[in-house]
């Protein structure tokens, strides 16, 4: 139910009649949001605010997302905390320094990482292109997934499946948006920055979600802590990033809602401009409000609330020692 | 859910419901809100205008279980349109 909301324009947000209010900086109209089903705000413009609006969302527990030059995820400004429990965050450390454990919990994640690639490849499969020999190679991938490996064999695995994977791209695409190769910092084209830019919104509902818990986001099990990075959240958006911005940039680009009218390309780098963002975004957004029966607890679940439950099973695994089975599209 | 609130209130006060919907919904005309709900909300939403109304003023609140459910035709401009894209 509760919404995020992307600015794209520049403005000031400020608090007004006890809800959140847009001032554009063109003049334009001012814009009221509802305060009370917001979740969290993207800002991907120039936006000014104050310490009496942060106070504010602090007491609705709403998260800024902020989002600088590049499209790249500068930063959140998250509400204190409402859940702490040391006991967590210990049982987090004592997972990640125990190597068998730790190894266990990565293995799961590359295993749901790889599940979550290979549907999305037979999908495609049984639409008319020959994707056979991706998905036996992610399958490969997928068997010598063992919870005895070492960290850095499982992420090496993980980046073989996901090379064989990007692969596919080149052909569900149409020939006008090919790959060849995903690289960033920049992106170089039109579909590495559509990919940088579906990742990095993911990446960021996923802090959201982690912050919904206990858990320390500075604390995870595949990639490495202590990269500048909320590397849990890591962890977390590499299960996500098939369901969510693969499947938007597929459709939109085969649709043509997405074409080269909606890039900026400059030397070396290629971004989508304010139109592509929100033609983006919007498709993001409605994908992270369908639903899907889930399995165990008998009632419908969104797209988004899947991320939630992610990091609801991490902790209750960390803390009850339950099994954490990772997600993996059962639909 | 998806609902749809009027309101009629003296001339002066009309402000103070204008100011209790937005929190929870989109304002689309003069005393007319509409927008996706959930329960908990909608209950809030409730107690607040009852709260609000004096002898004579009045609060409709329409209810759907979903806007799919909803023919809804705007002549014009759509004010919910871009909501969530500012």
């Amino acid at each position: 139910m509760d919404r995020n909301y992307h600015v794209f324009s520049d403005g000031r947000l400020e608090r007004s009649d006890d809800t959140l209010r847009l001032v554009p900086d063109d003049g334009g109209e001012k814009q009221y949001i509802p305060i009370e089903n917001a979740e969290a705000f993207f800002l991907h413009g120039q936006i000014d605010f104050n310490t009496r609006l942060m106070s504010f969302l602090n007491d609705r527990t709403v998260a800024l997302h902020v989002f600088g030059w590049e499209d790249y995820y500068s930063g959140s400004v998250m509400p204190k905390r409402g859940q702490t429990s040391g006991k967590t965050v210990v049982n987090q450390v004592r997972a990640y320094e125990d190597s068998q454990h730790r190894r266990q919990l990565a293995a799961a994640i590359v295993r749901g990482s790889i599940h979550n690639m290979r549907t999305n490849v037979v999908y495609y499969n049984g639409r008319d292109h020959d994707l056979d020999d991706i998905i036996e190679e992610l399958e490969a991938a997928a068997a010598r997934v063992d919870k005895e490996l070492p960290v850095d064999e499982l992420l090496g695995t993980e980046a073989t499946a996901r090379k064989a994977y990007y692969r596919s791209f080149n052909e569900i695409l149409p020939s006008e948006f090919q790959l060849s190769q995903r690289e960033y910092n920049p992106p170089p084209n039109e579909i590495n920055s559509l990919i940088s830019f579906g990742n990095s919104l993911v990446y960021a509902n996923c802090v959201s979600a982690i912050r919904a818990t206990a858990l320390d986001p500075t604390i995870s099990y595949l990639h490495e802590p202590g990269e500048r990075r909320y590397s849990l959240s890591l962890d977390l958006a590499d299960l996500f990033k098939p369901v969510l911005a693969d499947r938007v940039l597929f459709r939109l680009v085969n649709r043509n809602q997405i074409s080269d009218t909606d890039f900026e390309t400059e030397l070396g780098s290629c971004l989508l401009n304010e139109s592509g963002r929100k033609t983006y975004t919007k498709a993001f957004e409605e994908t992270l409000e369908r639903t899907v029966e889930h399995p165990t607890l008998n009632r419908k679940v969104s797209y988004q609330y899947l991320m939630r439950l992610e990091a609801y099973k991490l902790k209750k695994h960390l803390l009850t020692g339950e099994e954490y089975d990772p997600f993996q599209r059962w639909w | 859910m998806y609902v749809v609130m009027v309101y009629d209130l003296e001339a002066d006060r009309t402000q103070k419901a204008l100011k209790i919907g937005r929190r929870y919904l989109t304002h689309v005309q003069n005393s007319v809100l509409e927008g996706e709900i959930s329960e908990g909300d909608l209950s809030k939403l409730k107690n607040e205008i009852d709260d609000l109304l004096k002898p004579g003023e009045s609060t409709i609140i329409y209810e759907l279980s979903s806007d799919t459910l909803l023919n809804r035709t705007v002549y014009g401009e759509d004010p919910t349109e871009n909501q969530r894209f500012l």
